[in-house]
């Protein structure tokens, strides 16, 4: 991890969120502490804090004092709005750039997804 | 990190700069007691025994002692600043060692004289040094204890010429070593002229001890006592701010 | 209690040479700072002043907020450890770690356990060793120090990659334990990056840069595309280079929202730079300024 290079604190955000999303990091479960995060990832203590910080500032952590940081019970609605907002914007947006420089109709891509969601089904 | 242990840390140093250094060199002490047993008893074969060996001996540790000073303090010097030791501790723990080390061969220098003194006087051997106008025998018990009373401040003088020398080779890489030439036949005089006695050295040396040898032991200790202070307080004064060198790459 | 360390207006001469130049410097107790710089920019020189190896030519150092210079309570809490270690040579490893005990927060047992951890042969004399064994003498000696202000010069010349690895990993664990300020000088800056909170960056005797590590992670970018394209976003390059009618630049600034979409429109990728390309480009003597 750690390579795509945007700031490390916001991979670990990104991180915690996507355990969040697929849960592994249940609603008002207990997240590990800065040194604990900062020794399995061997990165600074401060960086890790400064994932935790974004964190609580959107809503998604909260924190107790003496006690450590939990996840918010709401977090998983919050996070989803925004995964979708940033699946169009990250995913859905370059694409449709790119198949316009090759030249792809975009119901061509419309089928293709139309099919895929029966293979899904 | 309490502050007491930190305020007398520089002569706990010290205290143990001497006993680590008398520790490794009593070997060499132990070796040059069996050649002073030895030597005369095998020179009396052929000869008859007019000289005390043992202030042959004496005379060797005055060459270590400065030898001592000065090794120590130029390892010591990076190894002890990079260790978090400021100069002036640094130079506060070689006074104490200096002082204990002289104390120690001092005491060391007056035990192996008298017992070196029982020794030649149970084969009627006579205990002199060479001195100036022939060898002159170091006298009774009481002359004794007054002739090995100056070496503590002796081996002192050494141990400041040495660790000014020392300081200051570590100081200018190239040119620290020349402090020899006006340090070396300074302390070389006073002893000389203290025993009114034919150098362990170069003869020249033995010259300028000549000048001053009328002065009578009183003022030459006293001379020797400025000189020690002289020396001790340049060390301290090239010590105190010196840069550690920087390694090379 | 981690110190802080102040440099007002420092300059530090060696004879005529001048080797460092009106520095201004504070980092703050207890973060660990990455020092990078070209060979002879001044990081020892620095460091060594920091530790009060050395008396500055002008300017005020301050140390935990008091004067550095020979002032026992202060380097007696103050590690300096340079490449190689300042040891006597002659003394076995085992009395070389001894000797550390002269600092009172020096930890013996620590020490002991990371000579084992790291296979050091005790009663090997120190000049017998390895140019890398020796090196890690020193990290060990240093790391057992617990000093509250711990500054390794170019420690991990002549570690291999597993011994720099460990090292770091023990630094970063003592640290998590105990919280004292760090800094490390090291040419391997992309092996260290993660483990920054701040970088400080000198060149020709002067501070250069000094921010927060994410700054230089989000500075740089380098731009590929069409050379018309991207000579078209009017970009301040630190370096530039081409391929037929492709044209790569890197830029030292934070690309803005609107030219990263004027730069995807235009068909140009963006890629980032890492903390030792953006190192090697803002330290190019061919740079005017900075």
């Amino acid at each position: 991890m750690f390579d795509d290079g945007s700031p490390i604190y916001r991979q670990i955000a990104d991180q915690i969120k996507a355990e969040i999303m697929n849960g592994s990091l249940e609603p008002g479960g207990k997240v590990m502490s800065t040194n604990q995060y900062a020794a399995f990832y061997q990165i600074n203590p401060a960086t890790a804090q400064k994932a935790f910080r974004e964190l609580v500032d959107e809503g998604v952590l909260y924190k107790q004092r003496g006690v450590g940081m939990f996840v918010a019970e709401d977090a998983r609605d919050k996070l989803a709005a925004d995964f979708r907002e940033r699946f169009f914007e990250r995913v859905l947006a370059p694409l449709v750039r790119e198949a316009r420089q090759a030249g792809i109709p975009l119901t061509d891509i419309i089928d293709y997804l139309k099919a895929q969601e029966g293979v899904l089904k | 990190m309490t502050a007491p242990a930190l305020a007398t840390r520089r002569y706990g140093l010290g205290a143990g700069l001497a006993g680590a250094a008398l520790n490794y060199f009593k070997y060499w002490m132990l070796a040059a007691a069996v050649l002073c047993f030895a030597v005369p008893l095998l020179i009396a074969q052929y000869a008859g025994i007019e000289l005390s060996a043992w202030y042959y001996a004496v005379n060797a540790g005055k060459w270590f002692t400065a030898f001592v000073g000065g090794g120590f303090v130029f390892t010591l010097l990076p190894q002890m600043i990079a260790a978090g030791l400021t100069r002036r501790e640094l130079a506060a723990a070689m006074g104490v060692f200096g002082v204990l080390w002289s104390l120690a061969l001092g005491a060391v220098g007056l035990a192996g004289l008298f017992a070196e003194r029982a020794y030649y006087g149970a084969f009627g051997w006579s205990q002199g040094i060479d001195a100036t106008s022939g060898i002159a025998p170091i006298g009774s018990a009481a002359d004794t204890a007054a002739f090995a009373a100056y070496l503590p401040l002796l081996f002192l003088a050494y141990f400041a010429a040495g660790t000014v020398i020392g300081v200051a080779s570590y100081r200018w890489e190239h040119a620290g070593w020349l402090l020899l030439v006006p340090v070396l036949p300074v302390v070389f005089g006073l002893d000389v002229a203290l025993y009114s006695t034919e150098p362990v050295g170069p003869g020249w040396i033995g010259f300028l001890g000549r000048f001053i040898d009328e002065w009578g032991r009183g003022p030459l200790a006293a001379a020797i006592v400025l000189a020690t202070a002289v020396l001790a307080v340049a060390a301290r004064r090239l010590l105190i701010d010196v840069p550690l060198r920087s390694k090379q790459a | 209690m981690s110190l802080s360390v102040t440099l007002r207006d420092v300059s530090l001469r060696y004879g005529a040479e001048a080797a460092l130049t009106g520095i201004d410097l504070d980092l703050e107790a207890g973060k660990i700072y990455g020092l990078l710089g070209r060979n002879g920019a001044g990081k020892t020189s620095l460091l060594s002043l920091v530790a009060a190896f050395r008396k500055p030519s002008t300017g005020r150092i301050l140390v935990g907020g008091e004067p550095v210079w020979e002032n026992a309570s202060v380097v007696s809490r103050v590690a300096l450890i340079r490449e190689g270690g300042d040891f006597d040579d002659t003394e076995t490893v085992k009395a070389t770690i001894e000797s550390g005990s002269i600092r009172p927060s020096f930890d013996t047992e620590y020490a002991y356990k990371l000579a084992d951890r790291f296979e050091l042969p005790l009663k090997k004399r120190v000049s017998a060793l390895s140019r890398g064994k020796r090196s890690v003498l020193a990290a060990v000696c240093g790391l057992a120090a617990r000093a509250d202000l711990t500054m390794f010069d170019e420690v991990h010349l002549g570690m291999d990659a597993p011994t720099r690895d460990a090292f770091y990993k023990e630094l970063l664990a003592e640290y998590l334990e105990r919280p004292h300020t760090v800094v490390l000088s090291t040419h391997l800056i992309d092996e260290v990056a993660n483990y920054l909170e701040e970088v400080v960056i000198v060149d020709r005797g002067r501070i250069l840069q000094h921010a927060d590590i994410e700054a230089f992670q989000g500075m740089g970018a380098t731009l590929t595309g069409p050379a018309a394209a991207v000579d078209a976003l009017g970009l301040d390059a630190l370096a530039e280079q081409r391929l037929g009618g492709t044209k790569s630049i890197t830029v030292a600034s934070a690309l803005d929202a609107d030219t990263r979409e004027r730069a995807a429109a235009a068909g140009i990728e963006i890629g980032p730079v890492g903390l030792q390309d953006l190192f090697i480009h803002l330290t190019d003597p061919n740079r005017n300024g900075a």
